[in-house]
């Protein structure tokens, strides 16, 4: 017997439907609610972009304490924007704000290269020439004294380099170096007096500390430390009264080291900014990658010292290498390169820069003084064997502020976090 | 050739059965039809993504080239509206404004972001 029971079919029916209609409910809530959470999230990200710019484009001193504001003075545009100082570049710390959303990034900030003040070589006018002997390379533009340029005959060897001496154009320097910027190296004095309470040793085989947080800081004292089998990065600063010895096994991630005087040893990786009052020693096959800073600033009188910076043979530097001295005294600052040392980025000797042979500058020099040791011989104003290539530097880099061939003009160094 | 059983008996729904089921059926349906009426019209229209698309990809130009400028643009049937406005009189920083609109002059989506001004 066939039955008929079309109520029943047609609750079977609806049940489908039913659900049918559901399945269309559920995947419309489940788009519109995912694609409300990738608007927001673009919305957040255009909102730090643009914080980013307004960091990008204030003055180094601009939101140093921290500020939230509303962008647009609209409902979900709230940003807090914060600078903070480190060592030779800025630190830029951008968050935006929607109901419980949150984006933040953290940048490095570094100037653009002015190209009209922009030298390989830039040497003071000590009222005698520059001497090229050997396989000398000069390219790019060169500040020169007033004496000139000229071949020399010296440690057996000839002039083998390019007949015009420099690749580029000559320009006639000054008796002093263009100055080194003044509120930067206020701001560098700040964190080198650097009043603030930190810990007295390193009890962790690795501190990583976001620039969200606090700095943290480590007060090595009086006593002569050595970092060793330790990993430290982000917004760490080491500071010592004394003698800091950094070991092949520590890894140091753009995080700042203050000293009286600070040694490097053999093989060493890392980026770091090391700054001194005495001196600093890089020994030999050691590499540092971009950003890295070595520094000697002196803001007090220091009688009978000559602080230094010594950089042993076969070293890589990328980044910068300056001598700051308040008070002139009789005994003068030393920027001394090894042999094969190769150097990405600039030098700013204050007074004098010693080579040894085959030294590679990929970028600038400011030179007060130029010196070529070879055993125990010393020439003043000769470069041997040297080569200052100013094209080899690469197009993206960035200088500090503390430079003076430091445009106006920012721009993002590194990005450092993100979420 | 089918041959039929006349001893066998089919047996047919009543009167009253069928009406209800017609009536249950459609109400399903019109409800089903509503629901889907509703999430079509509440969903998020591809007209929106694309003019939020564009707007970003003016915006990713618009800062490319610094630009300060008011423009008018005609792209893919919407009518991109470019607004620069100075940013808290730092002239370094300009307010870009972007709205698109359809052909019938609706406002369909809107993007503002601070740039940096090229000199």
């Amino acid at each position: 017997m066939l039955k008929a029971s079309a109520l029943y079919i047609v609750i079977i029916i609806a049940l489908v439907i039913g659900i049918l209609c559901s399945a269309v409910i559920v995947a419309a809530y489940f788009y519109r609610n995912e694609y409300q959470k990738k608007f927001r999230y673009d919305r957040l990200e255009n909102n730090v972009s643009s914080g980013i710019n307004i960091l990008l484009a204030g003055a180094d001193t601009s939101n140093s304490a921290g500020s939230v504001f509303s962008l647009f003075n609209n409902d979900a545009d709230s940003v807090s924007l914060k600078r903070l100082s480190w060592g030779l570049y800025d630190v830029g710390i951008v968050k935006a704000f929607d109901q419980k959303d949150t984006l933040y990034k953290t940048l490095m900030i570094g100037h653009t290269v002015d190209s009209s003040k922009w030298a390989a070589l830039y040497m003071a006018d000590r009222e005698y020439p520059l001497s090229l002997s050997g396989k000398t390379i000069i390219k790019g533009n060169a500040w020169l004294p007033k004496s000139g340029i000229t071949e020399a005959y010296i440690d057996n060897k000839a002039y083998e380099g390019d007949k015009g001496l420099v690749i580029g154009h000559k320009y006639t320097s000054d008796k002093n170096l263009p100055p080194l910027d003044s509120n930067r190296l206020t701001q560098m004095a700040l964190l080198f007096s650097g009043k603030r309470p930190g810990d007295s040793s390193i009890n962790k085989d690795s501190i990583c500390n976001s620039f969200l947080s606090d700095t943290r800081v480590f007060n090595m004292g009086k006593k002569i430390d050595t970092l060793k089998s330790v990993t430290l990065a982000g917004n760490v600063i080491i500071r010592s009264d004394t003698t800091i010895l950094i070991d092949s096994s520590a890894t140091l991630d753009n995080v700042m080291v203050f000293a009286k005087s600070i040694f490097v040893k053999p093989g060493f990786h890392g980026k770091c900014q090391l700054y001194a009052t005495d001196s600093i020693g890089i020994s030999q096959k050691c590499q540092f990658t971009y950003p890295s800073c070595i520094g000697i600033v002196s803001y007090k009188p220091s009688p009978g010292l000559s602080p230094q910076i010594k950089i042993d043979s076969n070293t890589t530097f990328t980044g910068i290498i300056f001598t700051y001295k308040k008070y002139k005294g009789t005994n003068s600052t030393i920027i001394e390169i090894g042999k094969n040392v190769t150097i990405s980025g600039q030098i700013y000797a204050q007074e004098s820069l010693k080579f040894t042979d085959s030294s590679v500058i990929s970028g600038s020099v400011f030179a007060g003084d130029l010196l070529y040791k070879k055993d125990f011989k010393f020439f003043r104003g000769y470069l041997i064997d040297a080569h200052f290539n100013v094209n080899l530097l690469s197009p993206y880099y960035l200088t500090s502020g503390l430079i003076p061939v430091a445009a106006k003009k920012k721009k993002v160094l590194q990005w450092l976090e993100s979420n | 050739m089918v041959r039929i059983k006349l001893n066998s008996r089919v047996k047919a729904s009543t009167m009253l059965e069928v009406i209800i089921a017609m009536v249950v059926i459609l109400v399903v349906f019109v409800i089903g039809m509503m629901i889907f009426t509703n999430v079509l019209k509440l969903s998020l229209s591809t007209k929106k993504i694309r003019a939020q698309a564009l707007l970003g990809g003016f915006m990713l130009n618009a800062e490319r080239a610094g630009a300060n400028s008011n423009q008018l643009f005609t792209v893919d049937g919407f009518r991109i509206q470019q607004e620069a406005s100075p940013y808290k009189n730092d002239s370094d920083l300009t307010t870009i404004q972007l709205t698109a609109y359809d052909q019938n002059q609706q406002k369909v989506a809107e993007l503002k972001k601070i740039i940096i001004v090229q000199p």
